[in-house]
């Protein structure tokens, strides 16, 4: 008896074309806005990780113990050789990079600017930080250089500066005598906005260690190549670090970029929820519109003997026959725009400039869509889920149809 | 901070022109450099000295003038305390090392000034690193000749260009000594060559014993209408001071 | 004569199959509503956001002394501010105005001093909502300060200790004094909770030697969107001659790019949001008006020219759009309305996300208050109302040209 309710729910399907071509045409452009709405969800959530990780958190790095509370540039770690060594040895990394931090005044006859200067390994560095990816004058250091330094734009302008010009640098040494050191600007990075720039001073590990008067690395920052790991990375790496050092998380790191992303993902849920609630609406008033005006069949189907219950499933079968079909025309319509804005993106600059910074960090207003497996399942979903929750109240409804009123003429 | 910083600010220059000594008149042919220059090196070296100071800080919408007394001891100890104007009777600043404290008599507390503050303010508007720690030598780090003769005031032009490989600021000096072997007018080129600073030395008079320019006025270069002065009322040299005068204890004492 | 009947038997067709209609309004007017309340929460984000920015630290418009921005000193400040005050307050494009004025200092509890900011406010004037001291209930007494919450756990201070505060005074005097701490708070403001110490304006302006001076004069304009104009109005205010005059906008430009592309995204959430609702309602109005067919026939088979069953759906589903249309505006604005005063606790509607978040050195509370302007009615209920009606056209005008026999099997 199944049988006999899906081959006539197939059949009914088939036999008004219309009906049947409007309704998953109706169901199709909804799970394709859907489906367009999520994708660009989730390369948002992508984007920001990266442009969080790739402005110098990382996605894990390994700190000193009590960095976290006092975050003071000052502290070094335990052991920050071994603690390289267990970074590289992580699956699944894209990029491992070491720096040491010092409060600096630089300056240049009667210009003095404080700073906070990053000794870095110049060959890794750059795959961890953007922004020294591309050095706009002069060039990026190179590795061993001694006696060079790389700084924004801002705090060359501040210092009246230009590129090869020596400049002082002076740190307070350990037990509080004063280091200086000539460093010459071989590159200036002008990362369009002077709040990022000011923070950009960079030169070689080693300086940075006489300069401070302490030995070793502060951090070790890892760049994963799946940013969806990174709670597996870090529970990996904590257990290999050297005592005394402890691993974090980006979000750990920068909770306030963190906490900006989840209030950009509880806004971007709230869009799609309101999406998914109108396509449902939309669903749900076009099925009840066909039940309605087939009322005489379901009469007739009632009046042969037809049970509620068959009634009901024979109206789900169809529904999930056009949720079917309605998945697969959202998906042709939805797949090509979806891959579109995933490999040119979707381009927000001309309404707003070139980027907006916080926080430290530069963001592209250039959103690329997400592509991949998710797809198929996630329309399948939506559209079962739009039909079948669409076809509940007709299906009851056509169940409870009373054969003597609805075979009256009256129409 | 700024007046924190004006201390110190002092206390440098104080070590930097103590033990001025006198010279015998020059004759008019160019003297040796390398003695000169070794002679204006030493004469910032003293093994102590007292002081009294009257500072005038002058920018285009203000003008501040303060009297103070300053002891110092070899180059790691300087303690200053105010005198004058009245509100600021009784506040002294403490220098060991490179620690510095405060009292302010005014509230009865002494306070530590941390090392970013200190670090600034050492390295703030007119004077530098260099004048508060000492550790350049001119005869040391610049290679000097004598550039030319001056008639008014009379005296010997010195060129001194920073040797390569010296932590400094200034790529070079060009320093007038007057015929008394006495520093005129100094000034400072910053690394790429731009007059940074300039220092003027005048008001030469016996103090201590010694013939010393008593005014000194510095004066940046690119900033308009700002000045830094300070006039020695009084100054003695190698005096022998209680072992504890350089102590927090003596410090919340002083008046 | 003849558009009079038309509209009679339409409304008398509608009321007839009540099902029908009934479904028909309720797409359209669910649709409606639902876009009404995704724009009334979208407009509240941008104001929400607005005030955010604007509220603690920044204001609408600021004043300052030629060139105190670039180097902070002491000394350049504005003068007799209590009157230029008084002033802007008079004018009409002004909500409100107080002075600062900002000093860095040291600060220490025992023999350690601290570098610290003092930030001397008019204490009832920086206190309503979204304002720097907002929800410190403590009172600033003579003598008092408040303190940052991370400054305090900084230096282990806590409520009732003295501290004492060094700084330098305008005239380059040394300024010192002994304040108790009267309570340790939270602002919006990250840089005055890590550093900040409170004070009273009076008191700071003794405590620096500059009677009568502040550093900055905020302004809130009565008229957010109206900048340009507060601006000019602003720099009519005697006393404020040759004083920098600057809008947020200009002084916080990463605040702009920040709102900007909020409304960037914004909007375009809202077309697809429109997209999807007027899908819905397209395919319902399809589905319902094919589903007609057979009565067409009839009505054809009966003598009624093409024409007039055209005109008569097309009526039909003005009718039905115009209806559904303020159903659901009535519904939106209701909900709207309902919300308005109370405000949406973000956090709790979407389930997640924190219910503060920090942001370019600002800390953002999650609840806001949707609203609407006409405008937004107006046009989402227009476009419901054409949608119905173009999706009623293809089959109403298919149905008219079939011939009745056809028709009728359908």
């Amino acid at each position: 008896m199944a049988w006999v309710s899906a081959k006539y729910a197939v059949r009914s399907v088939g036999r008004n074309a219309r009906r049947t071509a409007l309704a998953i045409l109706g169901i199709g452009i909804g799970c394709a806005l859907a489906l367009f709405m999520e994708s660009i969800n989730r390369g948002r959530d992508e984007l920001f990780a990266r442009m969080g990780a790739y402005s110098g958190a990382g996605h894990v790095r390994v700190v000193p113990g009590n960095w976290n509370e006092r975050r003071d540039p000052r502290l070094r770690l335990a052991d920050w050789r071994h603690d390289l060594a267990a970074a590289r040895a992580l699956p699944g990394i894209a990029a491992v990079t070491v720096r040491a931090r010092a409060q600096v005044l630089l300056a240049m006859g009667t210009h003095v600017v404080p700073v906070e200067m990053v000794g870095v390994d110049p060959e890794n560095e750059p795959r961890t930080f953007r922004f020294v990816q591309r050095v706009q004058r002069g060039r990026y250091l190179r590795p061993g250089e001694p006696a060079a330094v790389v700084v924004g734009k801002a705090i060359a302008e501040r210092l009246n500066a230009d590129l090869d010009d020596e400049i002082l640098a002076s740190a307070m040494g350990r037990g509080g005598s004063i280091e200086s050191a000539m460093l010459r600007i071989v590159g200036i990075v002008t990362t369009g906005s002077d709040d990022v720039d000011a923070g950009i001073c960079q030169t070689n590990l080693e300086e940075v260690e006489r300069l401070s008067d302490l030995a070793g690395a502060g951090e070790v920052t890892v760049i994963l190549r799946d940013w969806r790991q990174t709670d597996a990375a870090r529970a990996a790496l904590a257990s290999q670090v050297a005592r005394g050092d402890e691993v974090l998380t980006w979000g750990e790191i920068s909770p306030e970029f963190k906490g900006h992303i989840e209030q950009d993902k509880a806004t971007s849920r709230f869009i799609s929820g309101v999406i998914l609630l109108i396509v449902l609406l939309g669903v749900a008033s076009a099925q009840l519109a066909a039940v309605l005006e087939r009322r005489r069949e379901f009469a007739v189907l009632s009046a042969v003997g037809m049970s509620a219950r068959r009634m009901v499933r024979l109206v789900l079968l169809e529904a999930m026959t056009l949720g079917f079909a309605g998945a697969v025309v959202g998906l042709a319509l939805g797949l090509p725009v979806v891959w579109r804005v995933a490999t040119v993106g979707l381009d927000f600059r001309k309404y707003m400039g070139s980027g907006y910074a916080f926080q430290g960090v530069i963001i592209d207003p250039v959103f690329y869509g997400d592509f991949g497996l998710w797809i198929v399942p996630y329309v399948l979903a939506v559209a079962f889920g739009a039909t079948i929750i669409a076809s509940l109240y007709p299906a009851w409804f056509a169940a409870r149809t009373d054969p003597a009123v609805a075979l009256r003429v009256a129409q | 901070m700024t007046t924190l910083f004006a201390l110190a600010r002092c206390a440098a220059l104080l070590s930097a022109l103590l033990v001025l000594r006198p010279a015998a008149v020059m004759p008019q042919k160019p003297p040796d450099v390398d003695a000169l220059l070794g002679r204006v090196d030493d004469l910032y070296r003293s093994k102590s000295s007292i002081a009294r100071i009257e500072i005038l800080v002058s920018n285009p919408r203000t003008t501040r003038s303060m009297r103070l007394r300053a002891w110092t001891r070899g180059e790691e100890e300087v303690l200053v305390v105010i005198e004058a104007p009245p509100r600021e009777q009784g506040t002294a600043t403490l220098r060991v090392g490179q620690n510095l404290w405060n009292y302010l008599p005014r509230i009865a507390r002494t306070i530590r000034v941390p090392p970013s503050a200190m670090l600034g303010s050492w390295m703030g508007t007119d004077f530098t690193n260099d004048d508060l720690v000492k550790e350049s030598s001119l005869r040391r780090d610049f290679a000097s000749r004598i550039a030319r003769r001056s008639d008014a005031p009379p005296g010997w032009w010195i060129a001194m260009d920073v040797k390569p490989g010296v932590v400094g600021r200034w790529a070079r000096i060009e320093l007038l000594v007057s015929d008394e072997m006495l520093p005129v007018e100094e000034r400072h080129y910053d690394r790429k060559g731009r007059l940074a600073r300039t220092m003027r030395f005048d008001e030469v008079r016996t103090l201590g014993g010694r013939r010393v320019p008593a005014h000194l006025v510095l004066t940046p270069a690119d900033v308009e209408g700002q000045r830094t002065e300070m006039r020695y009322l009084e100054l003695q040299f190698d005096v022998r001071m209680p072992d504890d005068t350089f102590s927090l204890s003596r410090l919340e004492q002083k008046r | 004569m003849r558009g009079t009947s038309t509209l009679r038997i339409a409304w008398r067709n509608l009321w007839r199959s009540r099902r029908r209609t009934a479904l028909a309004l309720a797409a359209i007017g669910l649709s409606v509503m639902l876009v009404l309340a995704y724009d009334a929460i979208l407009r509240a984000y941008g104001d929400w956001m607005l005030e955010t920015i604007t509220g603690p630290m920044l204001g609408h418009v600021q004043v300052h002394a030629p060139g105190w921005r670039k180097d902070r000193a002491m000394d350049r400040t504005l003068r007799d501010v209590s009157r230029t005050v008084e002033a802007l307050r008079r004018d009409p494009h002004v909500e409100g105005a107080s002075a600062r004025l900002y000093a860095p200092a040291l600060a220490a509890l025992a023999e350690e001093g601290f570098a610290i900011v003092v930030v001397g406010v008019d204490p009832p004037a920086e206190s309503g909502p979204q304002r720097l001291l907002a929800g410190v209930e403590a009172p600033l007494r003579h003598g008092q300060v408040f303190m940052g919450r991370a400054l305090a756990e900084l230096m282990h201070a806590h409520k009732g200790d003295t501290v004492a505060l060094v700084g330098q005074g305008a005239d380059g005097s040394l300024a010192n004094d002994l304040f108790t701490v009267a309570a340790v708070i939270e602002t919006p403001v990250d840089l005055v909770n890590r550093q900040g110490i409170i004070m009273d304006l009076g008191a700071a302006q003794e405590l620096f030697s500059m009677p009568g001076e502040a550093h900055e004069i905020i302004v809130r304009a009565r008229d957010p969107a109206r900048l340009p104009e507060t601006v000019a109005a602003v720099r009519g205010v005697s006393g404020l001659h040759g004083a920098e005059v600057l809008d947020w906008q200009t002084l916080a430009p990463e605040m702009l790019s920040l709102v900007q592309l909020v409304r960037v995204v914004g909007v375009f959430a809202l077309i697809l949001v429109f997209i999807a609702a007027a899908a819905g309602v397209a395919n319902t109005m399809l589905m319902a008006t094919f589903e007609r067919t057979h009565e067409f026939g009839m009505l054809l088979a009966l003598g009624t020219g093409p024409g007039r069953i055209v005109r008569l759906i097309v009526t039909e589903s003005i009718v039905l759009g115009m209806l559904g249309a303020f159903l659901g505006a009535a519904l939106g604005i209701g909900l709207v309305a309902l919300t308005h005063q109370s405000g949406i606790d973000f956090a709790a509607l979407t389930g997640r996300g924190p219910s503060a978040v920090s942001f370019a050195g600002l800390r953002f509370s999650l609840r806001f208050h949707p609203s609407l302007a006409l405008v937004d009615v107006a046009q989402v209920a227009g476009a419901a109302i054409v949608t119905s009606i173009i999706a009623s056209i293809w089959p109403a005008v298919r149905a008219a040209r079939l011939q009745p026999a056809q028709a009728l099997r359908e």
